[in-house]
């Protein structure tokens, strides 16, 4: 065979793809039908690769059963969440996820319950416990305190409660016909002077 | 959602599985790609663009092929277990046909032996009848790419020497065949006998 009569079925057998694939023009089918008449090693070739395309496009789709998807069917069923999801929800869509698979008098029952929950949760946690004078007395220990602590103490709560008065005369603030703060300053007063004459034990009665 | 995820798995399960068959050619492996397929699936759900599902079905299958071939390559002796496939074409006892058998199973070994995208695209292609679009869509190529790839592809299978060996012996047998036929003709003519 001729250099040229090679290229020519070099080109040739490159369009082989294209022929079977009918993406040649009018002119390059009637070239390459002529020429792969009359050249044995082409129509070997183009034979060649026709029946393997056509052994290719036989091959069957292979049938899948239900149960190779089993796994799949029961993680539908189930309505379990893949990780991804998960994450990708907040909370809030989780519980009404939750709750959107469960009857109706049961999600306002369910709401109710946890919204009594989170009061008395949040009722712990931020409300002091109001302690009765008893246990006052008993979480302080009154020895730690020494008499000049307390005439101490007394006295810079008079400052304050004098301070507050004249305030409270200032802007005329009062409780029915007296002014909120002077039986409160008599009373202190009174157990300040007590104290400083060490005739009375404050601690027993209480200074105000 | 439920109903539409069963309704995308009875729609492209076959794709899915046969893709997966052609490129592992091992049964159990197979059918454990298309688990992961639809488990994805069912995963990604709401993050899909519902409009190209079979793109990004197959794209899954094609990334999870992958990763099963990169597993199996140190026990290779495990292949082509699953070669009985085709016998639902039917059982004819006849010379030709277990040529073309044989040719077959010998034509599935050599695809799946191609390198990706290579494989990939035969199978999509070829033995699923995908469109370029859902190809590139699929393998993440452009269409150029695809249409380079898939002529190289089925020139590597021609370029299999087990293939050509068969399909020469097929012809040299027809051949035979022909000329056994031509001469017991001939013979019955010079004996007389009217065809």
């Amino acid at each position: 065979m001729s250099s040229n009569g090679e290229s020519k079925c070099y080109f040739i057998q490159l369009q082989i793809d294209g022929y079977l694939d009918g993406d040649l023009s009018e002119a390059q089918q009637g070239v390459f039908m002529s020429h792969v008449q009359d050249c044995s090693a082409c129509a070997s070739e183009f034979r060649y690769a026709q029946t393997i395309q056509d052994a290719v496009i036989e091959l069957p789709q292979i049938e899948c059963d239900d149960l190779v998807l089993e796994p799949v069917y029961e993680l539908a069923a189930g309505g379990r969440l893949g990780k991804d999801e998960v994450h990708r929800d907040s909370l809030i869509a989780q519980i009404g996820g939750l709750l959107n698979s469960v009857p109706l008098y049961f999600r306002y029952g369910f709401s109710a319950a946890l919204v009594a929950v989170v009061a008395v949760v949040v009722s712990f946690s931020v409300v002091t416990p109001i302690e009765g004078p008893e246990t006052l007395v008993a979480s302080e220990s009154v020895e730690q305190y020494s008499r000049e602590d307390i005439v101490q103490a007394l006295h810079e709560l008079n400052v304050a409660m004098d301070y507050v008065s004249q305030l409270s005369q200032r802007t005329e603030v009062m409780i029915g016909d007296r002014f909120l703060v002077t039986p409160l300053q008599d009373s202190i007063n009174a157990s300040f002077q007590r104290v400083r004459t060490r005739e009375y034990d404050p601690l027993q009665n209480g200074p105000i | 959602m439920r109903a539409l995820y069963l309704q995308a798995i009875d729609q492209h399960r076959h794709r899915v599985l046969s893709f997966a068959h052609y490129s592992l050619r091992v049964r159990e492996d197979a059918e454990d790609v298309t688990q992961e397929v639809f488990i994805k699936l069912w995963q990604h759900w709401q993050k899909i663009d519902h409009e190209k599902l079979g793109a990004w079905l197959m794209r899954v299958a094609h990334n999870s092929v992958i990763d099963h071939v990169r597993k199996q390559r140190p026990q290779q002796t495990n292949l082509d277990q699953y070669a009985q496939v085709e016998d639902q074409v039917g059982e004819e006892s006849d010379v030709t046909h277990l040529d073309q058998h044989h040719f077959k199973s010998q034509l599935q070994s050599a695809i799946k032996s191609l390198e990706d995208p290579f494989r990939s695209i035969v199978i999509m292609r070829d033995i699923q009848g995908m469109s370029y679009e859902e190809i590139q869509g699929s393998l993440e190529l452009s269409a150029s790419q695809v249409k380079v790839y898939l002529h190289r592809a089925r020139r590597k299978l021609r370029e299999n020497s087990k293939l050509r060996q068969l399909f020469e012996e097929q012809i040299a047998d027809r051949s035979e065949v022909k000329k056994s036929i031509a001469l017991v003709a001939s013979n019955d003519k010079g004996n007389g006998h009217v065809q």
